[in-house]
């Protein structure tokens, strides 16, 4: 009963919303602060808005969370959210790091973020509550007991952990949002019946209900989508409204989880094979300095055309077993 | 399926030309949210509360683009609770863990270039099962990885012949190493249940109305993995081997 209490009270996903929300607004302090980028300003207000958006998401009214969302994406489509040096140009995002002797231990740090998530989870289990829950609020918690461990190791500052901690932010910028503005996405195709078009569009091609062929739409559409998008991510939520579900999970009553996440690596097989996915097949052909601009992708084409047949295969078997 | 309806489809347009045009994702995925919900019909704002009444932006009963729109990104900020884990990666950083981990990278030890690159994606898909995100290609690939593959096919071929390696073959290296990479990247992070990946997957499927279990999603993806790692040996070994036949015709 206690036990419940205290978990239900303090280890909740709220407090973790909170807890993140006040990072990022140390971030956004961080960036304020920093004269030397000339995007400080907009930059600041970004992470200012996340962080809010993290402590008060769920008693806001959404209309308010919603046009929040749209001033930061305001702000990002002018521009102004990242690193423009006054000074000089390139810099390159080396960090220059303090000799020591820590050796291995430094993965301590790191490993303490599994390790405190699992823990949770099983906590969570134990209690009887969800493991989920527990997954989630674990990995909130990590980056608390990871910094804490962080900084008896090293005995650097809770400054310097900031400071790094928004260099990384920082390094990936408004991408961070991403996933979250993806999902919305969804929802909105969702409720705009765009799935239920793409789904009458296929059953079309593929009349009455032979299952197999719709694995074979679901995967092949899903790689076809992503290289199309260059980005799984972005493809899911419109490939999982307008074919997984509709076509597969709702009729066939078959475990969501099962293929939902076969789904979701049906697009990186997509991913393989495309260019507009240029960090993952161009840019490293510029690292390596390579004649061939699409040498990666011919490299991984007959990988990725392989294995997204095994997804076909594998969503089947597993179907059939559970 | 009549004309206007196919005027919904105009959102996904939207992303496919805005990505191509390489405009700011954010702001191309919004627009085509806004855009395909004011096609379909649906009010901007919800008609409850403040804008109660309000002709044109709101219609009685039906939940505004502007108020989904927040409903939804609240609901799914867990997908980026990690950022409260950047404090603790960052200082690991700065006290040298980049610089550790590419010590695990040079320790791998194997004797050719296929070899390396079966053990490399297996050392990714390991950061992926303790969620930790690497950007592989410019950090390990680039300065470790690959020197250490043409390490590797030097000794290979000096040990018959000493002419310096073809440039097809060190293309093909090259290819290779980054394939190593994205294999390892894409199939393994799956694998760890607070990576983007599975969160995304939990969260779009909980707004379609299925609540799935972390754990199983990371049980389900598990044979795709494994298959993912033997189609890579497979293509590394079939490396191995046409670098070996080149050799012997040498010869």
């Amino acid at each position: 009963m206690l036990a419940n209490a205290i978990v239900k009270g303090v280890l909740s996903l709220n407090t973790v919303y909170v807890l993140t929300g006040l990072v990022l607004l140390i971030f956004a302090i961080l960036n304020f602060k920093d004269r030397n980028n000339k995007h400080r300003h907009g930059t600041a207000l970004f992470w200012l808005i996340l962080g809010l958006i993290f402590i008060f998401g769920s008693v806001l009214p959404h209309w308010v969370t919603g046009l929040l969302v749209l001033l930061m994406v305001a702000i990002d489509g002018v521009g102004r959210v990242g690193h423009k040096r006054a000074d000089e140009v390139t810099k390159s995002g080396q960090v220059e790091q303090k000799p020591g002797s820590l050796g291995n231990r430094i993965f301590l740090v790191v490993l303490m973020i599994p390790f405190v998530t699992f823990g949770f989870a099983i906590a969570f289990r134990l209690l009887g509550l969800n493991t989920n829950d527990g997954a989630i609020v674990g990995l909130g918690f990590s980056g608390i007991v990871a910094m804490v461990v962080g900084l008896g190791l090293t005995r650097g500052t809770v400054r310097e952990a900031f400071q790094e901690g928004r260099r990384l932010n920082d390094a990936m910028g408004s991408v961070n949002i991403l996933p979250p503005l993806l999902a919305s996405l969804g929802i909105i195709f969702t409720a705009s019946k765009v799935g239920d078009l793409i789904a009458a569009g296929i059953h079309k091609i593929i009349p009455g209900q032979n299952l197999f062929l719709l694995i074979i739409a679901n995967c092949v559409g899903m790689a076809l989508f992503t290289m199309v998008m260059g980005n799984s991510f972005a493809a899911f939520p419109v490939i999982a409204a307008g074919v997984l579900v509709p076509l597969i999970v709702k009729p066939f009553g078959v475990n969501p989880a099962l293929v939902a996440i076969i789904t979701l690596t049906a697009g990186s097989t997509g991913t393989l094979m495309t260019p507009m996915a240029a960090n993952f097949n161009i840019v490293p052909t510029a690292l390596l300095d390579m004649r061939d601009q699409y040498g990666v992708i011919k490299y991984q084409a007959p990988f990725a055309l392989t294995i997204l047949a095994f997804h076909v295969i594998v969503m089947w078997l597993l179907i059939r077993m559970f | 399926m009549n004309i206007p309806e196919l005027f919904k489809l105009s959102g996904i347009a939207i992303v496919i030309i805005g990505l191509a045009f390489r405009l700011r994702t954010t702001l191309v995925v919004v627009t085509a949210g806004i855009v395909t919900g004011l096609i379909a019909g649906l009010p901007l704002f919800s008609g409850d509360g403040v804008f109660q009444g309000l002709p044109l932006i709101t219609k009685p009963g039906q939940e505004g683009i502007i108020n989904m729109l927040g409903r939804a990104f609240a609901d799914n900020r867990l997908m980026i609770l990690f950022i409260i884990t950047l404090p603790a990666i960052g200082l690991a950083e700065r006290y040298g863990l980049q610089e550790q981990a590419a010590n695990l990278v040079r320790r791998m030890k194997a004797a050719t270039v296929g070899r390396l690159l079966v053990v490399y994606q297996l050392f990714r898909i390991l950061m992926g099962i303790l969620g930790i995100r690497l950007s592989g290609h410019p950090a390990f690939v680039r300065p470790l990885v690959f020197p250490m593959c043409l390490g590797a096919a030097e000794a290979t071929a000096r040990a018959k012949t000493v002419d310096s390696l073809p440039a097809a073959e060190i293309e093909q290296i090259k290819a290779a190493n980054s394939a190593s990479e994205n294999y390892g990247n894409f199939y393994g992070q799956n694998l760890s249940p607070v990576l983007p990946g599975i969160l995304l997957v939990y969260g779009v499927m909980k707004g379609l109305g299925y609540t799935v279990n972390l754990w199983s999603l990371v049980l389900f993806t598990t044979p795709i993995v494994v298959i993912s790692v033997i189609l890579g040996a497979i293509q590394f070994w079939l490396l191995d081997l046409k670098e070996r036949r080149r050799l012997a015709a040498k010869h």
